[in-house]
């Protein structure tokens, strides 16, 4: 049960399905501690979990992809390198993620400047509402929305523009470039799609403040969990394109083998369209599932829970394209690239609806306290997806994928 | 997904139903059978005796937030006793002939909240002890609305009861004379709930599929009970939704919370009920159960003003303010009283805009 990888070394799939499920039992541990109801933290109230661990995953990102720490995550380290580092990497995302969401989004951005980013600005404006629970709520929603803008624009400018243009820069020169022209785009992405949605979050609408959501005519709900949902399905087809596809055919584009301007325009607007194609889809299969929605519908009848429903699947197919890719040697790694693409494709979709039945099923009853059911209001299945994300990528990133991989091992 | 208005998307609605049914990737069997009709009702008059299952929303809000947030088990949560009141409506129903039958519509929490509505504040206690009252709705297993049980048995403990048959064990221990009692935060017990009295009458656990697969429980002519298997809540599933045909007038739905949705319930009327006209509905309706809002909330009001309901009679979850921007917005809200003003206790969110049926207040459809 082995096989080559791109290094010639033989993978083993055994030890890649034991790695999934020491990481399951990983994110079940850390949901019990985190999220559970009836764990420890109870952070799953549940913008405020969702918020965080978005936040978590945005951070890994941020160091692994964005700032290109380590440089060289791809390659094999013994065990003690890899763990010393793993251990670094972990430690400096988990104060990313604290120094951005507390201080940059409460203290800071929120308390002296946009105030729905932080609770106690709101709190102190006093109004309907504006109770500290309702607050953290509200806050968390403009954090989650803003970090998920944040991962669209880090995923789809790795894939797109890559280097370009700071190419011949130094390696941080580079990463912080990147930061920045992400972070712009993100906050003209958000202010887009989500800014009108947070503003009518409140009892009295900050009319004055943020445009009329202009999707609801075509949506048919004036909830953000539009944008959410064309942003987690585009990034579903950026995921399995970077992967699956193993760049192409985006990498066509390449100009002595770096992005470009035009790679990223052509990558950012193609896979947006394949996102939208992604959403009308998912949304004919719903219909034909839970018949068609109507404005002022809710549970599975809400044009806003389709949406966010969206979002979870392609959130589910992200997961489990993360989990070929580093348990299971992105199988297969022979044949000619459209096959192996095609078929690595499908067994994505495959996982992710393994996944989706995992998630639905009454097991998450016992694993994760779910209550049985769909389109419950407080239930969101990204929250654990996330949280599940962010352990892969950790181990993949900073552990270099030890001990799956390992500098003088036959494992990969 | 394309444009459309609403009245276009209940027409594909019901071609979308054929297609789901014949896939039956869910049960749609009262689709299958085609639509059914439970009879009619010359009238029904809904007398509210408590809406205020809490009193301070901050305090009920910080007792769910401090343990773990709205997918909590409710039974784990050593809940501020001060702040319980409970849920109980009662419904007289006018057949097209004969005399005029009373239901009770949930049970409430705080036992002594529940006596002092049942004895004081309205005759239920004595329909009860009387037997005149011999059936009781249960809308769901939610604290606020089942367990002040005792309360209810002690009265009648024959009394034939329909709840939905998603209970879980601690559901059915009070039922059948039980204590609960959930961790306090310094370790010890804190007792929640307690039933002395067993259910001795017949119990209908209901179901989506409703008797023989109609989809619904026909409890008298004109009057029926539909089961919603929907999650919700601090651990709770399944909602029993009453509907009425009342005669010359057209369909009129009362619930406990309304998790489903107000136009979820309208939407099955329509693709279901023989002869389905819109006309009121009465409960709480889950909106903006915290006085917070939601862009959602405002499609709520669009989608309602489309569905043109011509009374609807709302309180308790439904939220003041939701209410306030409905009946702004033209949504056919029937006002409230100043009646709730005299009970020795009253909801710290009432407002003068009397936007909620509040304790006392009746409305007729």
């Amino acid at each position: 049960m082995s096989d080559g990888n791109a290094n010639g070394a033989k993978f083993n799939y055994l030890y890649g399905l034991i790695n999934l499920a020491v990481v399951f039992c990983i994110v079940w541990f850390l949901w019990y501690v985190f999220m559970h109801a009836d764990g420890v933290m109870k952070l799953y109230t549940p913008m405020y979990g969702f918020s965080l661990v978005t936040v978590l995953v945005a951070s890994v990102i941020l160091l692994s992809q964005v700032l290109g720490w380590p440089a060289d995550s791809e390659k094999p380290l013994a065990a003690g390198a890899a763990i010393v580092r793993g251990i670094l990497g972990a430690a400096i995302s988990l104060a990313i993620m604290y120094v951005t969401y507390y201080l940059v989004f409460w203290l800071f951005i929120g308390k002296y400047g946009v105030a729905y980013f932080s609770p106690s600005a709101m709190v102190a404006g006093g109004g309907t509402g504006a109770e500290p629970w309702n607050a953290r709520e509200w806050a968390s929603t403009a954090i989650l929305y803003f970090t998920t803008a944040f991962l669209w624009w880090a995923l789809v400018w790795n894939l797109g523009f890559g280097r370009w243009p700071w190419q011949n820069d130094s390696h941080w020169v580079r990463g912080w470039s990147r930061f920045f022209v992400i972070s712009l785009l993100s906050v003209v992405t958000f202010a887009l799609l989500f800014h009108p949605h947070v503003c009518l979050l409140f009892p009295e609408a900050q009319k004055m403040v943020g445009a009329k959501p202009w999707w609801e005519g075509w949506a048919d709900t004036s909830s953000a969990f539009f944008g959410l949902g064309v942003v987690l399905c585009t990034m579903w087809w950026v995921v399995f394109s970077g992967l699956f596809w193993e760049g192409r055919p985006w990498s066509w584009f390449d100009r002595d083998g770096e992005g470009n301007l035009l790679k990223g325009v052509i990558t950012f607007l193609a896979t947006l369209a394949m996102g939208l194609i992604t959403v009308y889809i998912l949304a004919a299969i719903f219909n034909t599932i839970w018949m068609e929605p109507y404005v002022g519908g809710q549970y599975t009848d809400g044009p806003d829970w389709r949406f966010i429903h969206m979002a979870e699947v392609g959130g589910f197919c992200i997961l489990f394209a993360f989990i070929w890719k580093y348990y299971f040697n992105n199988f297969p790694n022979g044949g000619p690239l459209l096959l192996r693409a095609f078929v690595r494709s499908v067994i994505g979709v495959t996982g992710g609806v393994l996944i989706y039945w995992f998630y639905y099923s009454p097991l998450t009853k016992f694993f994760l306290g779910k209550v049985h059911g769909w389109a419950q209001p407080d239930d969101k299945p990204l929250v654990w997806t996330l949280l599940f994300l962010a352990v892969v990528l950790v181990q993949a990133e900073f552990f270099h994928n030890w001990p799956l991989r390992s500098a003088g091992r036959d494992r990969g | 997904m394309k444009r459309r208005d609403f009245l276009k998307g209940m027409a594909v609605t019901g071609a979308a139903a054929g297609v789901s049914g014949g896939l039956g990737l869910i049960p749609k069997s009262a689709e299958a059978r085609g639509k059914v009709d439970f009879g009619q009702v010359k009238g029904v008059k809904v007398d509210v005796l408590s809406e205020t299952s809490w009193f301070d929303n901050a305090v009920f809000k910080k007792d769910i937030m401090d343990h773990g947030g709205a997918m909590t088990n409710q039974y784990k949560i050593p809940w501020n006793w001060d702040n319980a009141g409970g849920y109980m409506t009662k419904i007289t129903v006018y057949p097209l002939e004969g005399d005029p039958k009373v239901f009770l519509m949930d049970t409430g929490w705080n036992n002594g909240w529940v006596d002092y509505i049942y004895d004081e504040k309205s005759d239920m206690g004595k329909l009860l002890t009387s037997g005149e009252v011999d059936t009781m709705i249960l809308s769901h297993w939610h604290l606020d609305h089942y367990w002040g049980i005792e309360s209810t048995l002690k009265r009648n403990p024959k009394i034939t009861m329909y709840a939905p048959k998603t209970y879980f064990p601690e559901d059915m221990k009070l039922l059948k004379g039980g204590t609960n009692v959930a961790k306090a935060k310094d370790g010890g017990e804190v007792m929640i709930n307690k039933n002395k009295v067993p259910h001795q009458g017949k119990l209908v656990l209901t179901s989506p599929d409703g008797e023989k697969g109609t989809g619904v429980y026909q409890v008298m002519p004109g009057m029926a009970v539909k089961m919603y298997d929907v999650p919700i809540l601090l651990r709770v599933r399944g909602e029993n939704v009453l509907y009425f045909n009342v005669k010359d007038k057209g369909i009129v739905t009362v619930t406990g919370c309304c998790h489903p949705g107000i136009l979820t319930l309208n939407a099955w009327a329509r693709r279901n009920v023989k002869g389905y006209q819109p006309y009121g509905c009465y409960g709480g309706l889950h909106i903006t159960l915290f006085e917070t809002w939601d862009p959602k909330f405002d499609d709520i009001i669009k989608g309602v003003k489309a569905f043109k309901l011509k009374k609807v009679g709302c309180n308790h979850c439904t939220g003041w303010i939701w209410a306030e921007k409905a009946a702004a917005a033209g949504v056919p809200i029937v006002k409230g009283t100043n009646k709730y003003k005299t009970y020795k206790r009253t909801s710290s969110v009432a407002k003068s805009s009397n936007a909620f049926l509040t304790n006392g207040d009746t409305v007729e459809f």
